[in-house]
């Protein structure tokens, strides 16, 4: 028997029992277009939160308010640790230098009608400078700004593109959290930055930054090492420390309340972040497959017993062991391939629909698939099929011919 | 003992005739056994059977249930092994075939008509007559659907060719059958009381078509059956009883069915 036979073989089955092929899919179908869902939107995240990763310059480092679980281990913010006193002195290190404080106001920001929520952030000049960030419109914030207290705004890209979409935004005023800022500048993209995705945000001088929230505390701070990094960490640690009252001799990050990371060392925690939520979305699969897969072996065994006697007879007209096994291997195979490319258009479509619906509030949520998770998922789909349809299979091959075609 | 006395029987060739081959019996069983088991209790079934049938022979295996004739033809059809004795097909010891030969030699050598018919269901006729060209290891699938279809003309169902087996009637679907156990050009073809779902005109027609068969092209048929009417159609009777061979006989006025009338 050839394979062409048995494929069509296998196919008339499906073709024949269409309602219960369809029925015995729907696991495989739910299983792989979660996966291809729970990936697109992943995705689709990813590029929202995170843009696309930048990389600074190696001198580039951050200071943030909390805690971490050991190394590489997960952040617990906190608000309230790192004050203006503290970057005052700070600023007296000569390993580490060009301290930029930020401020975060909260609220929206308006342009006419057009409002969204970017995170507003109060900061110096040098930030940019500590950001390898320049203005792609207009002017960055300079000191002027800062001893004046203007009321000035400089846009990240997205931030401008959601705001004025094709218009100039230049010397065009917003609104955030009821005061009125001038735009001077839009900032070239820059993509994510110590966990932030600067295309996001707005900013505006700190100065007025803390006089509309009153904050004692900053957000976080960016510096530069002025040589060597782990010098400059281990400066900014023990000083900080030492202000905070913290006796650590061991050096164990439980202990403080605040965060040194290089630039690098931010990228590396975005990447373990990601990895976790893969497997965990691999996790989801395997189980949704494997109860789809028990599915499909139960239906190939009823299918088996009811085929009884059109087994009998094709192993009377000739059918060898092998040709019966392969064509009830084909069959459950062929009913996760099938699953599994619908459940694949579904999830695409699922996947489509949702950031149609949320584009509409986030113009920066872009449908995005992941195509090696398709991939993964369609051959797991098949997998399925071999896997639990090579039992069923085998107990139709070894059924003996005279006792099938008596079957009732 | 043999019930019959075969001039070439091979055990009587001496060395200087052996070059007799093509005399080598169709099918010639010695003692030929079989016993179910159901844990230790031995229930036999065949009590050494005896015989020999010729290439191009048309025989009726009769008997009451239980006297052991479907399980006589599941051996000889090779769907059954004997649990003792010998089975010699062309002259050739069977027992020891491996699975995958004897699928070959069901594939290849004999054909089977089946009381129920046995078709696939909600299937054409055609597709129904192609199934065993799938398993034959030498007929090329270019020339399926060729064969196929002159082995429908043989029984007449040219007509029917598209149609789904379950449009037809018994006597159609058990021609079917009947095409599709020709379709191979098999050495033998084994026919389980192939009017038993019929009713008697059908009967006839299927009686009709086997005896041509067996008149024109020389076909070697074994029909099994408990009914003397239809064991008749046939040119040798073999009777068995409890799992003897009772008698074998070919001295009765042969049936036709071309002209019988007391089935119509």
């Amino acid at each position: 028997m050839f394979l062409r036979d048995t494929f069509k073989a296998a196919h008339r089955a499906i073709a024949v029992n269409k309602g219960r092929s369809a029925l015995t899919m729907l696991g495989v179908i739910i299983g792989v277009s979660s996966v291809v869902l729970m990936t697109a939107v992943g995705a689709s995240m990813e590029g929202l939160i995170l843009g696309q990763i930048s990389s600074l310059g190696s001198k580039s480092m951050v200071i943030m308010p909390g805690q971490q679980e050991g190394p590489g281990g997960s952040i617990t913010p906190g608000f309230d640790s790192l004050t203006f006193e503290d970057i005052r002195a700070l600023e007296t290190l000569t390993t580490a230098h060009s301290f930029a404080p930020i401020v975060l106001i909260e609220g929206t920001a308006t342009y006419g009608r057009e409002e969204t929520s970017p995170m507003t952030l109060g900061t110096v000049p040098h930030f940019f400078q500590n950001q390898h960030v320049s203005a792609a419109q207009g002017r960055l914030l300079e000191d002027a700004d800062m001893s004046a207290a203007r009321s000035v705004v400089v846009l990240g890209a997205d931030a401008a593109e959601d705001l004025f979409a094709n218009a100039d935004p230049l010397g065009k005023k917003i609104k955030v959290a009821d005061r009125s800022y001038t735009v001077i500048g839009v900032l070239n993209p820059v993509g994510t930055q110590f966990f932030q995705n600067f295309d996001e945000r707005i900013f505006v001088p700190l100065p007025v930054a803390r006089s509309v929230t009153g904050k004692r505390y900053v957000s976080f701070v960016t510096f530069q090492a002025v040589d060597d990094i782990d010098l400059a960490e281990r400066d900014v640690t023990s000083l900080l420390r030492q202000r905070h009252g913290i006796v650590n001799p061991e050096d164990d990050q439980d202990k403080d309340d605040f965060i040194v990371h290089t630039s690098e060392q931010a990228n590396e925690i975005l990447g373990t972040v990601s990895l976790s939520l893969t497997l965990f979305i691999t996790t989801i699969a395997g189980i949704s497959l494997l109860v789809g897969g028990i599915g499909i072996m139960n239906i190939m065994l009823v299918a088996v017993t009811e085929r009884t006697r059109e087994i009998g007879l094709r192993k009377a007209v000739g059918a060898r062991r092998r040709d019966i096994l392969l064509q009830f291997l084909f069959e459950a195979v062929m009913i996760t391939l099938i699953a599994g490319m619908i459940g694949v258009l579904l999830g695409i479509l699922l996947a489509f629909l949702i950031a149609a619906g949320v584009q509409k509030y986030m113009s920066s949520y872009v449908f995005a698939l992941s195509v090696p998770s398709i991939l993964v998922a369609l051959a797991m789909a098949v997998l399925t099929g071999l896997i639990f349809g090579l039992y069923p299979a085998r107990q139709a091959s070894r059924l003996s011919p005279m006792n099938a075609l008596r079957y009732e | 003992m043999l019930p019959f006395r075969y001039p070439y029987h091979t055990s009587q060739l001496s060395p200087k005739v052996i070059m007799l081959k093509k005399v080598v019996p169709l099918i010639e069983t010695v003692d030929l056994q079989k016993s179910y088991f159901s844990g230790d209790l031995e229930t036999p079934v065949l009590h050494g059977i005896d015989f020999v049938i010729q290439e191009g022979e048309f025989v009726s295996i009769m008997g009451p249930s239980g006297s052991g004739k479907s399980t006589l033809m599941h051996i000889l059809g090779f769907l059954d092994t004997p649990t003792s004795g010998s089975y010699l097909f062309r002259g050739e010891k069977t027992r020891v075939l491996e699975d995958d030969a004897l699928a070959r030699i069901r594939a290849t050598r004999v054909s089977f008509v089946f009381q129920a018919f046995n078709l696939l269901p909600r299937t054409t006729v055609l597709e129904n007559v192609i199934l065993p060209l799938l398993y034959h290891p030498t007929i090329p699938a270019s020339e399926r659907e060729e064969r196929a279809m002159k082995a429908i003309a043989e029984v007449g169902l040219t007509e029917r060719t598209t149609y789904l087996t379950n449009q037809l009637s018994g006597g159609q679907q058990q021609r079917v059958a009947i095409a599709r156990a020709l379709v191979t050009e098999p050495d033998i073809i084994f026919a389980d009381e192939p009017t038993g779902n019929l009713d008697s005109a059908s009967g006839l027609q299927v009686m009709n078509v086997l005896q041509e068969l067996h008149d024109h092209q020389g076909s070697t048929i074994v029909l099994v059956t408990h009914e003397k009417a239809t064991a008749e159609y046939a040119a040798r009777i073999i009777q068995l009883l409890d799992g003897r061979i009772s008698s074998d006989s070919r001295d009765f006025k042969r049936k036709d069915a071309k002209t019988n009338t007391d089935l119509k």
